[in-house]
């Protein structure tokens, strides 16, 4: 009896809203821990969300005013003529990305697994750059992609190789770009790798050393099994990225050298919307760009479903 | 025992040396490639204006110019750009960590009503790329609903964007599930409200996940180019990721290169002094898309 007395003074007490019931005032306490972040998150992400579709069948000044337009954005879109070569260069940027640096992380993580002294050492050097702002990054790399007098061209004749003109050509420039990419991010993509590795048995590897498997055989036969799920993971998380990527693109070519190899979906949008003003038609855009990332990851997660189930039969 | 593919026992054989040996020469090798532009930086920016066009592979400046360091820092207004960085995000994470610490408090301990909900709509926002709603979320910012305000070129303009982070709610709200209940209720039958559960209670006990989170979002939000450039278009307070790169064009090679390697400088310090929170952070905070 006491203590349900004691309980009921302190909660008169310490209630907010103490003329309510109980029940109400837990929940109406709850929403005002959530307020913050519900006002944020309505702000700059529910209803940008909203506005986004609602933006694609308008005409949208840069003030803010809109008109109903109907489908003219979605109708603009398809004869857009950078529609192709974006869609190309999407897809070549995806190619370069995965060439250059998809594996890069998983030998690496493998390596450094195996190193018995300063594994520290080389987690950190790889991972420096993952924190190094682009646009500062690029100042230093596009004076090493110089033509004339960057340290590349320099380092390349050394074996006869002739200087290129790298972000200048049209055909080297993705390439290039994709090489800063993976310069940046393949330091933290190895720390995922590295940490999954922790996670096999070293009794699978003394087992199949005592069976007479090579070290080689033992890579390919329990490592890389054991890496595959999150090998499989990012290898589509890196599509996603690098199919949005905005930033090296508008800092090292602004979409060119020559008229649009490097034009990346995101730096259209972006000139569409703020060096044109015209806001309706990049959220059109915009809005082709998500249903088209999202239907890839669901297309490749069914693939990658119906093959482990072949597998499994 | 610590072992990899190679045992310790054919570490100690000709071929099982071999391996080890190519191991630490690739690692070796990468390593090099990997530090070269900080090197680069470095030393180009002692270089005097002409030295640095010089051909062939020399790295070493004639003669160091350290002065060029100073002229980079007056010329380009280094104190200036820090300081409207440092603002920026400093300011952002303290409101990220508050809201999403609130938001994650409720979630995991007060249970509201239709909370299974309110944490769906969160995490829609990871699974939706930002690209989505970015000029939406331009014209947002320029008019706001209600108050019909703009806080463009101003730093709330960046403060409230950054502060949502349904990432941060998700991994605070999935620590707070862990803390034993027993130990909030005895809080609650001590008389405190949820206010004081949170503060006295369930924040010490979260104090390294917090950390985590909050270096974390200090890297991310330093690195952010795109959102400060379109928010941002006064030069008096642009941050440096944004400021730097326009006016690097206007000085010599060598000054640019003094200038990029210091401001390369903070994140690098603060990558290598907080490894040991990073590492737990990373391999948990990079798979988010």
């Amino acid at each position: 009896m006491k203590l349900t007395y004691a309980l009921q003074t302190t909660r008169t007490i310490t209630r907010p809203f103490s003329v309510l019931p109980y029940r109400l005032t837990r929940h109406l306490n709850g929403y005002l821990f959530l307020l913050p972040a519900i006002i944020v998150f309505a702000l700059v992400a529910w209803y940008p969300i909203v506005r986004a579709f609602q933006m694609s069948f308008q005409e949208v000044s840069l003030i803010g005013e809109s008109k109903n337009v109907g489908f003219e954005n979605y109708e603009l879109m398809k004869k857009d003529p950078a529609r192709k070569i974006i869609f190309e260069n999407s897809i070549e940027f995806a190619s370069w990305s995965i060439l250059l640096g998809y594996a890069v992380p998983v030998v690496v993580a493998i390596l450094v697994r195996e190193i018995r002294f300063g594994k520290g050492f080389f987690r950190i050097v790889y991972f420096l750059p993952s924190v190094v702002p682009v646009s500062i990054a690029v100042i230093v790399w596009r004076f090493i992609y110089d033509p004339d007098s960057g340290i590349l061209n320099e380092f390349l004749e050394l074996f006869g190789i002739k200087g290129q003109l790298w972000l200048y050509d049209p055909k080297l420039a993705k390439p290039s770009i994709v090489a800063v990419m993976t310069w940046g991010t393949f330091g933290t993509t190895t720390l995922i790798y590295l940490s999954s590795l922790l996670d096999i048995p070293t009794e699978l590897y003394e087992a199949a050393e005592l069976d007479g498997a090579s070290p080689l055989m033992r890579i390919r036969h329990i490592t890389l099994p054991h890496l595959f799920p999150i090998m499989s993971l990012l290898f589509v998380l890196q599509i996603l990225a690098v199919v949005q990527v905005f930033t090296e693109p508008f800092l090292f070519t602004k979409g060119g050298p020559g008229r649009r190899e490097t034009l990346t979906p995101v730096l259209h949008i972006y000139n569409r919307a703020f060096g044109r003003a015209d806001m309706g038609y990049a959220a059109a855009w915009s809005v082709v760009l998500v249903i088209v990332l999202v239907a890839f990851s669901a297309f490749y997660q069914i693939v990658n479903r119906r093959i482990a189930a072949r597998q499994e039969n | 025992m610590d072992r990899g593919f190679l045992s310790s026992i054919e570490l100690k054989t000709l071929k099982g040396r071999v391996y080890y040996g190519v191991t630490v020469v690739i690692l070796t090798l990468l390593a090099l490639i990997v530090l070269f532009p900080f090197v680069y930086a470095f030393t180009s920016g002692l270089k005097g204006s002409l030295e640095v066009f010089n051909s062939g592979l020399n790295l070493i400046p004639q003669k160091a110019q350290w002065h060029n360091y100073r002229d980079a820092w007056e010329d380009f207004k280094m104190l200036k750009l820090f300081r409207n960085s440092f603002i920026i995000v400093t300011v952002s994470v303290l409101l990220r960590l508050t809201v999403s610490v609130m938001a994650a408090y409720s979630l995991s301990q007060l249970k509201p009503f239709g909370r299974q909900l309110v944490m769906l709509a969160f995490l829609l926002t990871l699974m939706i790329p930002s690209i989505a709603y970015l000029v939406p979320l331009f014209v947002t910012l320029g008019n706001l609903p209600i108050v019909h305000k703009s806080i463009l070129d101003s730093y709330w303009g960046l403060w409230i964007p950054y502060a949502a982070d349904a990432f941060g709610i998700f991994v605070l709200k999935s620590f707070f599930d862990r803390i034993p209940p027993d130990i909030t209720d005895s809080a609650k039958i001590d008389g405190a409200s949820s206010f004081q559960t949170l503060v006295y209670i369930v924040l010490p006990l979260s104090r390294s996940i917090i950390i985590i989170l909050g270096i974390l979002s200090f890297m991310n939000i330093w690195k952010d180019y795109l959102l400060p450039l379109l928010v941002i278009s006064d030069p008096e307070r642009q941050p440096i990721t944004v400021r730097l790169f326009y006016v690097a064009k206007d000085y010599g090679v060598n000054l640019q290169m003094a200038a990029a390697f210091m401001a390369l400088l903070p994140p690098l310090l603060i990558a290598i002094l907080m490894q040991r929170y990073l590492k737990a952070g990373l391999t948990m905070g990079s798979i988010k898309g």
